[in-house]
């Protein structure tokens, strides 16, 4: 040891060795690298839920809390409330969970609100259908109820080509100040009118959308609120003989949109695009039809002026095909459709691009009872695609009375459509309503319901694209951090 | 004719009066008499004094007997003598040069009207410098010799024939005719010692005679009392006290009366003037005293009444010709402004000049960089002042884009820097915080240490949290260099060293993640190691020192308190045997922080984990667990802001090298004892997930010195051969490489990282505006798949409130409803926020959609604003924020006021003005420098022979 401290090398040689020791423990103890796991965000049951039915009068109401079957809600209690706007009184309290509600609902009926809390608002679905036969409204129209919100896009013709009715809503507590744009196949329209219409809690208003701008033929409209939330829908009336329906929301502007629901019958088919955003849109167009997908002969792409809505005429290429159009863009879209019944007196209907029925759809208005459809009354059918992978969903039967049936699986190849007759079961009174859920590891699904009805004088048709059900929620993973200041 | 009669007074003199009897005894104008007097020595004195004077002529009073009695004694007791006869008083410690009394008489006989003649004084110790050539006194009754300190006799004061009229000469070598002696009554008894005379010189000034210095006559006195070389016996209060106290009565005794009335107003004011910067320079003894001196005149009347009476006569007509040799009264402003400059420049702002011991100046610590030449010749020639601007340059260059921001500074660890220093002392303060959901723990005393830096920056958070952080390099380096100032002689090494240790791969990475903390322990470890090595010679001051620097830096990261502890312990057990008061100095020194951090300390040794983090926001992307085994052993920690490995392979390299050097294997082995120790715990550190930043640069710290203090070799190197001289340079270039690769690479690649300089205030303004009432607000923000969130009380968060915890319960709840909130799931969740005060949800922009129709379709917010800023959502009607709970937390404030009593009683101990005895001994009776003999454990009163 003296030797060691006394050699001029001996110090040296001893740091050395330590270093190595140091150098061999830290080596040793590197951990190995940790992929970063992806936080796993959690289903939870929704557990309040609040709607609008824009204008019920003289339809038939359908509500419905689907059956908890996948342990949705929590078991507990809940109701959820039907009544008019303005201090109405309800209409109905419901509490049972699976249960249709359905009724015939007089005319001059003001805008209903449908709220649920607790069990019963997982999942709670509210549609009004109306059938006129004849008259200038004659024709089927139906819509969902609408949930309120801070921004609402529809897509349809404009006031210059039908008798466009906006109906906003406030059923919150807060008041909504609502502007409207307004894009046209000119580009958008510069107005001060759409701006600043302070809706106070509990009101609703229409507005014709031609005192806003009387000229476009086309069009795509933003409703939006700088404060508050408002339930906003459209009604388009083309006038004597060629139909009414409301124009069903649309997804908001994203680059790829997927208009799903258009019906196998045959009629006219006219897709509109709008692109709101600053620049110019080259938009192609591919249609997901019973044998696959492709693109449609001349009618490849679309080019959409910035700010604008452009129409494409697909009758050629979709009619009488059940299917669905995925539409991508180098710029943010909004895309709908156009269809129309056969028949000297035609019906119209609308369907929009919408979004993934993930954690599935419910729709209240199923289609009408067994003793309507014997009758030669209204068919009901679900349009479903499966666009960018293969699915399989589950359809459930939700009738009015009775059991609800058990569920049907139906098997969705990669990049095609399918169109399902709806059958109401025995028992189902004056209705159903439909429960369709993807099963896990589909990919994603979309679609449509189609009503239509067979009239001597022409088809009668509605389309409601499937929403997403409000039934679950994600919860996000969250964590109490105080850096979250920092970006 | 004349017949002089020597009389010594001894008085546990035996250290001088050897020399003084044979000074006395080898005059060169024979002694007609001499008499001793030993004031009841206790060292021998009498028995010298007898050997050399003879039995007879010794008188031997008490211990308890002054000067004057001691003269007064001799003088009743001597018979009349021929022709005219003169007394020689002399101290014990006051020895004349052979020929002074012949020049003393020579000047008699020149000036017949002369009645006291004194010699000029210089010091015992050095003996060119001057003590005394005359002394006067000012009206406020202070000394004053019209010296400087310090001042070396080159004949520059003699007067013109060799004698100059002044008030008053020292008793020290004083030669006074019997005659007026005996006419004045002689020295006053009642001024026992200082003072008595000046006291006798003005009265014989007004009673018509001249006091002459003669500066052909030398003599050399040690000023024993005064410098309590010796015990004083006939009192016990502090030689200071006495001199104030004798100094105001011999004014206000012999003043006549208009004067006199002034001079008291003036000696109240000035006095209390006087004890105030006394106690600002931490010297609360002197205040005392001041106070004590001035009570203990004006407090007996009766004794002044009496001594007045005594100088009654004449004391009118003779004093213009006292005045005019009094100390003319602009001399006091420019004493002050002496004093202020004085100050500026880094020394006591108490002048020390005219006092007896105007000698004993010793240089302190921390005047190198002060000394007193011109501001420009001080920058253009301190090495240290020029490495500080190239490093600040360095600085500047590398963290351009956060100096230019022009938002707030934050990121990393650092919340954005809002708020001033009243805010971060209401947040040390109080007890409880409004943060987060209300909190009642106690804010970490980091906050206080913060918030005392903003209250130094004006009160500005931002700039001193800027100044601390970015300007970390150039502190670092200038700390690095004072600090080895006493350590190594050879300044390259010294610039070296600093450069090399403020350009640290920990240094730049402490920068980048924005660690205040760490910043500060990086500026504070060369001090530590300055200190230790005082402690380890067991100054206590040093300790004290220590201890407080250690508690700052341990309140920002406790690891440091455990490093310097192990360290500690290991110094103890080696050097504990070698000196006296190791043990204790090492005592206070890690003993001090934990007093002064007592309650926070006891929380983190709860939860040990916490003695691994830092201060600030514990984001663990901040580290790095995998930092390489190579990167730990080249004192790099990982993690953002951090060198490629490389950089530091010179320092490592030539430290290697240095351990070859023979000569210094015990400082090269201790260095890198420290260093491997440090690597070792940066190794667990690091592995624990945490950052390994503050043990590498313990590490590098201890390689540094290492190798520095051998680095005077290379000097030597290059006066060798060819061979050895191109082994100099190639060592030279190596260990330069170093610190030059880390500034060029840092300018290049930017200081930033996640600190950024361009921050905005996370509360919208709009939010901040409607929370008049300290609503709350929830801040959300989706971050790698998992939703963050944290909660505003009504403001921008303080560096601190992160570590404060709220109750489980609560912050549980508020977890939910966030959860539920930002599903969108409807239900009572905003509701259950709204009860905790929260009137707000904002999400910085861009909002991320899901979390946007989330917020939306909440029915119990409405949206406010929504752009690419970020969202604000406002809770639909009003919100009211929880009341605290009532009724203060007394054991805190108990605490708060005992630390703040702690905190000052440590900077007293340790701050140079505390111990003024040491000052009293650095140029005591052993001619060696003030370093060497600081480091001796000493007390005072030791020292006096007994």
């Amino acid at each position: 040891m003296k030797g060691l401290i006394e050699n001029r090398f001996g110090l040296l040689a001893l740091v050395l060795v330590v270093l190595g020791a140091l150098y061999g423990v830290a080596f040793v103890s590197r951990p190995a690298p940790v992929p970063p796991k992806a936080a796993q965000k959690v289903k939870t049951a929704v557990e309040s839920v609040s709607m609008v039915c824009p204008d019920p009068g003289g339809g038939r109401l359908s509500v419905i809390t689907p059956p908890a079957d996948q342990g949705a809600g929590n078991g507990g209690s809940g109701a959820a409330t039907v009544e008019q706007m303005k201090g109405g009184k309800p209409l109905a309290t419901l509490d049972k969970v699976g249960a249709l509600w359905r009724r015939d609902v007089p005319l001059r009926t003001r805008p209903v609100t449908v709220a649920g809390m607790g069990a019963a608002a997982a999942g709670l679905e509210a549609a009004q259908t109306t059938r006129v036969t004849s008259g200038a409204l004659r024709g089927l129209s139906g819509v969902r109820c609408v949930e309120p919100g801070a921004e609402a896009w529809f897509i349809g013709p404009g006031p210059a080509a039908a008798d466009i009715t906006l109906h906003l809503a406030n059923s919150d507590e807060a008041a909504a100040d609502v502007a409207v744009m307004i894009y046209a196949g000119e580009g958008p329209v510069l107005s001060d009118r759409g701006n600043g219409m302070v809706i106070k809690p509990g009101e609703y208003r229409e507005v014709k959308l031609r005192d806003l701008a009387p000229s476009p033929l086309v069009m795509a409209v933003q409703v939006t609120t700088s404060g508050g939330r408002v339930a906003a829908a459209v009604r388009a009336s083309l006038g004597e003989g060629r139909g009414v329906d409301w124009l069903p929301a649309a997804a908001p502007p994203s680059t790829r949109v997927v208009v799903p629901g258009i019906p196998g019958s045959a009629g006219q088919r006219e897709l509109y695009v709008a692109a709101p955003g600053e620049q110019d849109a080259v938009v192609q167009v591919k249609a997901v039809l019973k044998d696959g997908s492709y693109a449609l002969k001349n009618k490849e792409t679309v080019e959409v002026p910035a700010g604008s809505t452009t129409t494409l005429d697909l009758t050629t290429g979709v009619g009488g095909q059940a299917g669905a159009l995925v539409l991508t863009a180098d710029q943010p879209i909004v895309a709908g459709m156009r269809m129309t019944g056969t028949g000297s007196r035609q019906d119209v209907a609308f369907t929009a691009g919408a979004a993934p029925i993930d954690l599935g759809s419910v729709v209240a208005d199923g289609g009408p009872g067994a003793k309507s459809a014997k009758a030669g009354g209204q068919q009901s059918r679900l349009v479903l695609s499966a666009p960018f992978g293969a699915a399989t969903v589950r359809i459930r039967i939700l009738p009015q009375n009775g059991a609800p049936a058990a569920p049907v699986e139906v098997a969705l190849p990669a990049a095609r459509s399918k169109e399902i007759k709806l059958k109401p079961p025995a028992g189902s009174g004056s209705g159903f309503a439909v429960h369709v859920t993807p099963v896990a590891g589909s990919g994603p699904v979309y679609g449509g319901r189609v009503l239509s009805e067979d009239t001597p004088e022409g088809v009668l048709l509605t389309v409601q694209p499937l929403a997403q059900a409000r039934t679950w929620a994600l919860v996000p993973v969250t964590a109490e951090w105080p850096g979250a200041v920092l970006p | 004719m004349h017949s002089v009669t020597a009389i010594v007074v001894a008085h546990d003199g035996a250290r001088w009066l050897k020399e003084t009897l044979d000074a006395v005894l080898r005059q060169s104008r024979p002694l007609d008499r001499v008499a001793g007097v030993d004031n009841g020595s206790r060292d021998g004195s009498g028995r010298l004094l007898a050997e050399a004077f003879g039995q007879g002529s010794v008188l031997s009073l008490p211990r308890s007997a002054g000067f004057g009695e001691a003269v007064h004694e001799v003088v009743r007791r001597l018979p009349r003598a021929q022709g005219q006869e003169w007394l020689w008083l002399l101290h014990d410690d006051c020895a004349p040069d052979p020929h002074a009394l012949s020049a003393l008489l020579r000047a008699a006989d020149e000036n017949p009207k002369a009645a006291i003649l004194g010699p000029k004084l210089r010091d015992w110790l050095d003996r060119r410098v001057l003590l005394e050539i005359g002394v006067t006194v000012g009206r406020s009754g202070r000394r004053d010799t019209g010296l400087e300190p310090r001042e070396y006799d080159q004949g520059q004061h003699d007067g013109p024939h060799g004698v100059v009229d002044v008030l008053s000469v020292s008793t020290a070598g004083m030669l006074i005719r019997r005659d007026v002696w005996e006419e004045l009554a002689g020295l006053d008894p009642v001024l026992p010692l200082f003072r008595d005379d000046l006291d006798l010189c003005w009265r014989a000034r007004i009673a018509g005679h001249r006091v002459l210095n003669v500066t052909t006559a030398v003599a050399w006195h040690a000023e024993a009392a005064s410098r309590r070389r010796r015990r004083i016996a006939v009192s016990d209060d502090h030689p200071r006290r006495l001199d104030r106290r004798n100094g105001l009565f011999v004014i206000i005794a012999n003043l006549p009366f208009l004067a006199l009335v002034r001079s008291i107003f003036r000696n109240i004011a000035g006095s209390l003037a006087r004890t105030v910067l006394f106690l600002l320079a931490k010297q609360p003894a002197n205040a005392l005293d001041e106070l004590a001196a001035l009570g203990s005149v004006l407090g007996r009347p009766g004794r002044l009444i009496k001594a007045r009476r005594a100088r009654k006569k004449g004391r009118k007509q003779g004093y213009p010709a006292v005045a005019r040799l009094l100390t003319p009264p602009g001399a006091t402003w420019r004493r002050l402004a002496d004093m202020v400059q004085r100050y500026l420049a880094g020394e006591g702002p108490v002048d020390s000049a005219g006092r007896h011991h105007a000698a004993g100046a010793a240089e302190d610590d921390g005047d190198e960089l002060l000394t007193d030449s011109g501001l420009f010749q001080r920058i253009t020639s301190s090495p240290g002042v020029l490495l500080f601007l190239l490093l600040a340059g360095i600085t500047v260059a590398a963290a351009w884009p956060l100096l230019t921001g022009g938002g707030l500074l934050g990121g990393g660890a650092l919340v954005p820097v809002t708020g001033g220093a009243s805010d971060l002392w209401r947040l040390y303060t109080e007890n409880h915080h409004v943060a987060g959901l209300g909190s009642d723990t106690w804010a970490p005393p980091y906050v206080a240490v913060i918030a005392a830096l903003s209250t130094l920056f004006f009160g500005n958070t931002a700039l001193a949290v800027s100044v601390l952080l970015l300007g970390c390099v150039p502190l670092a380096g200038l700390s690095a260099y004072v600090a080895t100032r006493r350590m190594i002689s050879y300044t390259p090494a010294r610039v070296w060293l600093a450069a090399t240790y403020a350009l640290l791969p920990v240094a730049t990475g402490v920068i980048a993640t924005g660690r205040v903390g760490t910043a500060l322990i990086l500026i504070l470890i060369p001090g530590y190691v300055a200190l230790a090595t005082r402690v380890v010679a067991g100054s206590r001051r040093a300790a004290w020192g220590f201890g407080l620097l250690l508690a700052v830096g341990a309140a920002f990261d406790p690891l440091v308190y455990v490093m310097v502890a192990i360290l500690g312990g290991l110094a103890a057990v080696s050097f504990g045997g070698i000196r006296r008061g190791v043990g204790l100095s090492l005592g206070i020194g890690l003993g001090t922080p934990i007093v002064l951090l007592f309650p926070w300390l006891v929380e983190i040794v709860r939860e040990p984990r916490r003695i691994l983090l830092e201060s600030g926001l514990a984001d663990p992307a901040l580290a790095d667990p995998r930092v390489s085994a190579e990167a730990l052993l080249m004192f790099n920690p990982g993690g953002p802001g951090t060198p490629p490995v490389w950089v530091t392979g010179g320092l490592v390299a030539v430290a290697l090298g240095a351990l070859l050097l023979r000569r210094h294997q015990t400082v090269v082995a201790i260095g890198w004892g420290v260093t491997l120790f440090g690597v070792l715990l940066a190794v667990v550190v690091g592995r624990l997930g945490e950052w390994p930043g503050v043990p590498l640069a313990f590490a590098a710290t201890g390689l540094l010195v290492a190798t520095a203090l051998t680095a005077h070799r290379i000097a030597e190197f290059r006066a060798a051969g060819v061979m050895r001289r191109l082994g100099a340079l190639l060592i030279v270039v190596v260990a330069f490489a170093t610190p030059l690769a880390a500034a060029g690479l840092w300018i290049a690649g930017g200081a930033g990282g996640p600190l950024r300089g361009d921050l905005r205030d996370p509360l919208p303004p709009l939010a901040a505006a409607f929370s008049p009432r300290g609503e709350r607000t929830l801040l959300m923000r989706p971050e790698g798949g998992r939703l963050t969130y944290t909660i505003l009380p009504g403001r921008a968060p303080l560096i601190g409130e992160s570590d404060l915890r709220s109750p489980e319960a609560d912050t549980a709840r508020v977890g939910a409803a966030v959860a539920g909130l930002a599903s969108g799931r409807g239900g009572d969740d905003v509701r259950t926020l709204a009860a905790y005060g929260i009137q707000f949800v904002t999400a910085p922009g861009p909002v991320e959609i899901s979390l946007q129709r989330a917020l939306d379709s909440e029915p119990a917010l409405a949206r406010m604003s929504l752009s690419e800023v970020g969202g604000l959502w406002r809770v639909v009607g009003t919100v009211t924020v929880p009341r605290p709970p009532a009724g203060g937390d007394g054991w805190h404030r108990t605490w708060l006021w005992a630390q703040a009593a702690l905190v000052a009683l440590v900077l007293l101990l340790a701050s140079p003005g505390a111990r003024t005895a040491e000052q009293y001994d650095d140029h005591g009776d052993a001619p060696e420098p003030a370093r060497t003999s600081r480091r001796r454990p000493r007390n005072p009163e030791e020292r006096v022979p007994a």
